[in-house]
């Protein structure tokens, strides 16, 4: 074995029992875990009750794509360059069901990963784009919980002022 | 899963997360950092109580767009976080002196206060628009503004002079931008400040400076000395004043500039100007890579036309956008120089050119989406130096042409319909004939049938602007297509009160409409009773309105403040209703009302 292989690993364990190995570099994209790292707290065994396997599981893939994207690897094999690919694998992951895409925001808030964040609030918000408060609401599977007094009010305030 | 667990209902697992509706709360206010567009925005505010709350602390760009329909107290309630505020004032119309001097003059007042309180803490930048804004008002925010505070811009204001361009120039530490476009400024020739000499001495932050409409001269040694310590200029807009010879002094200054006003473009009396020639001229529009980073080229306030020609091999190509109506060119001076505009998007020119130089540019402007072309002379009877001649032409070639201003002493219905066929993504169509109610040259016919295709055909129009003779037909076809027309403007046209009922029954998404000198009464003007809540303003003036007609809109919709404007002062008026100017307000009729405006 190469010595690059030998790298410090990471256990993180999901909410639901499930140990994931993780590369150092890699578990230092959760901000979360780098200051542990870094304040050495962490033990090489780190809980995560608030992620559960699934989307952990996936968390990982994110972080592992992009840690090893940041050292672009000359393979000829693509005709974009490696800024593009990446690009267009995000915009794959986040092709998911809508539960998927929330818990994966709140595990990337929770875990204080900004890239991914970003991400998964960009596609969130791309949902919204175009839509009436009703459409939004169906998306969403959101109570309005507005009176009729309320909601005139706002109505007439963003159209007469604001818009 | 055992045996026993599928004969029994699932049992409830404890959720790892929580419902949808109570998920997005911990991330909401990052997704909508990632929504910019206003109606996104409204749509957003409007979902639940929380999705209202989140919406308000994130909005950071506010437009109040009629700065008389809400207070800076309930806009700061509202929207403390923002950054970017933009204020539109006036109507429209009061740029042709509609509109007595003094009808809102205090209307900014209360914003500055707003401002000098911290009411948002964390403004950035201050676009406004047709408000009068006084001295006083800007050194209050001078002194006051947060050092965040980085943007300033006026378009089409008054009210203040150089000395409250002092006061900002000397207090805004950090700024980055002061753009003053189209403004009319106070000056006492004997009482001018040196606001460029105002800025603090040592390297300053400023991005654009514009000042093209200041009319008095600016000191030339302040001004390169500030240009001089200015490295991250990119936009410069300098006034009628500044020579030729000054400008190359400013450029070499300024390498990586994209934006440039250029002054009068003509060599002046001073010590910059001696020994100029073409030569050197040319060197500092082609020299430093400039000819790559020159975008845009306004000004020419005095052009010596040789100094374009010669400028034409090594500015044009890469410029898109060009604004000559200052610059009075023939066909001769203007074509060699089009000719190298192929990118070209934006254009003002005068109507100098005639026919034949738009001609030209549409064989060679093939990028072009905007377009001003605008009178020499404007009066009825001047001379017709462009007609529809040069209007069918600009539609054959510019295809993607999306906003068109117009100035003609003629036209004829085929040019126009030609226009409506050829450039299918047009938003804005405005078209001045500008003698009154003038018909088709050629047939003698009205101008229903141009007009009527223009709103038939191109599906995109929003904003849309008629002249000429019309009957009630033409709004017949703007009532029956114009249905995503939000801003209209008429003048000297139509029979009567149907073609009113036409536009105001019709045009579903109208939001701002301006009349003026049309025969429309108060049975046109009650026929829009519905709509009036959904729109931003209407204007009536030189039109057959009766007080009792108003008084009866007023009554029937209590939140529209409905101002009665006499346009003369002066005199007295008795009989009928000069300008009627109404529109909502979440505040009620404001206080402060001159006297010649009635509010009923």
């Amino acid at each position: 074995m190469a010595a690059e292989d030998l790298k410090k690993m990471i256990t993180l364990k999901s909410s639901d029992g499930e140990e994931f190995k993780v590369e150092e570099a890699v578990a230092m994209e959760l901000q979360t875990i780098r200051h542990m790292i870094e304040d050495e707290c962490a033990d090489n065994e780190i809980p995560l009750p608030n992620v559960n396997s699934k989307i952990l599981s996936k968390v990982i893939e994110y972080c592992n794509k992009h840690v090893h994207a940041a050292k672009p690897v000359a393979d000829g094999a693509s005709a974009l360059s490696p800024a593009e690919d990446l690009k267009n694998w995000d915009a794959e992951f986040v092709k998911v069901d809508q539960a998927t895409l929330f818990d994966l925001s709140l595990a990337a808030n929770y875990l204080d990963i900004k890239a991914l964040l970003d991400l998964t609030c960009q596609t969130i918000a791309d949902m919204i784009k175009g839509k009436t408060p009703e459409e939004i609401r169906r998306t969403f599977n959101i109570k309005n919980d507005f009176t009729a007094e309320e909601e005139d009010e706002i109505r007439r305030e963003n159209q007469w002022a604001f818009e | 899963m055992s045996e026993e667990d599928e004969d029994q209902a699932p049992p409830k697992r404890p959720r790892a997360t929580p419902p949808p509706d109570q998920v997005l709360d911990n991330v909401l206010e990052t997704v909508l950092q990632f929504l910019a567009a206003p109606r996104d925005r409204s749509a957003a505010s409007l979902v639940c109580r929380s999705w209202h709350r989140a919406e308000s602390a994130t909005r950071v760009s506010l437009a109040v767009r009629n700065i008389l329909a809400a207070s800076p107290a309930r806009a700061a309630r509202r929207f403390p976080n923002a950054h970017h505020i933009l204020l539109k004032g006036r109507p429209r119309f009061a740029d042709f002196n509609l509109l007595p001097p003094g009808w809102a003059g205090s209307a900014f007042r209360p914003w500055a206060a707003a401002f000098a309180s911290a009411a948002f803490p964390a403004l950035r930048s201050l676009s406004l628009k047709r408000i009068t804004v006084t001295d006083d008002d800007l050194d209050l925010l001078a002194r006051s503004l947060p050092p965040s505070f980085r943007e300033l811009s006026f378009l089409l204001c008054d009210g203040f002079s150089s000395r409250g361009l002092a006061s900002i120039a000397s207090h805004c530490r950090g700024l980055r931008v002061l753009d003053v476009v189209d403004c009319e400024m106070n000056e006492e020739d004997d009482e001018v400040s040196d606001w460029v000499a105002a800025f603090p001495p040592g390297p300053t932050n400023l991005e654009s400076l514009c000042f093209e409409c200041f009319t008095p001269q600016v000191p030339f040694a302040a001004l390169e000395a500030l240009v001089a310590r200015s490295p991250r200029l990119r936009r410069l807009g300098v006034n009628q004043h500044v020579s030729l010879g000054q400008l190359r002094r400013l450029m070499a200054l300024t390498p990586h500039l994209t934006h440039l006003g250029t002054g009068a473009f003509r060599p002046g009396d001073g010590a910059e100007d001696e020994g100029l020639d073409l030569g050197q001229i040319l060197t500092a529009f082609s020299s430093a890579g400039r000819a790559n980073t020159l975008v845009s080229l306004s000004g020419f306030r005095d052009l010596a036309p040789e100094y374009l020609l010669t400028i034409a091999t090594v500015a044009a190509a890469n410029l898109t956008s060009l604004d000559l109506s200052y610059a009075p060119v023939t066909p001769d001076q203007f074509l060699p120089f089009i000719a190298q505009c192929r990118n070209l998007e934006t254009l003002w020119v005068l109507d100098s050119v005639r026919d034949e130089g738009l001609d030209a540019m549409a064989s060679f402007c093939k990028k072009l989406q905007f377009l001003r072309v605008l009178p020499l002379d404007a009066h009825e009877d001047a001379d017709e130096l462009v007609s529809e001649i040069g209007l069918a032409a600009i539609s054959e070639g510019c295809r993607g042409l999306r906003s068109i201003l117009y100035f003609c002493q003629r036209m004829t219905n085929a040019a126009v319909i030609t226009m409506s066929q050829n450039c299918p993504e047009l938003k804005v169509f405005r078209l001045c004939i500008m003698g009154r109610h003038q018909p088709d040259h050629m047939t003698g016919e009205p101008m229903d049938e141009g007009f009527g295709a223009i709103v038939r055909n191109c599906s995109k129009l929003t904003r849309l602007s008629t002249s000429g003779r019309l009957t009630d037909r033409a709004f017949e076809y703007i009532g029956k297509y114009g249905k995503s027309v939000r801003t209209l403007s008429v003048a000297f046209a139509g029979d009567g009160d149907l073609a009113l009922q036409h536009l105001l029954q019709g045009c579903s998404k109208l939001e701002k409409l301006e009349i003026r000198d049309c025969p429309f009464g108060d049975a046109g003007l009650l026929s829009g009773m519905h709509h009036f809540y959904n729109m931003r303003f209407v204007w009536m003036s030189g039109c057959n309105l009766t007080l009792q007609g108003c008084k009866e809109v007023a009554r029937r919709l209590p939140r529209m403040v409905v101002e009665l404007v006499n346009s003369q002062p002066e005199s007295e008026r008795t009989d009928g209703v000069d300008i009627l100017y109404m529109y909502r307000s979440l505040e009620g009729p404001r206080e402060d009302v001159p006297p010649f405006v009635k509010i009923l």
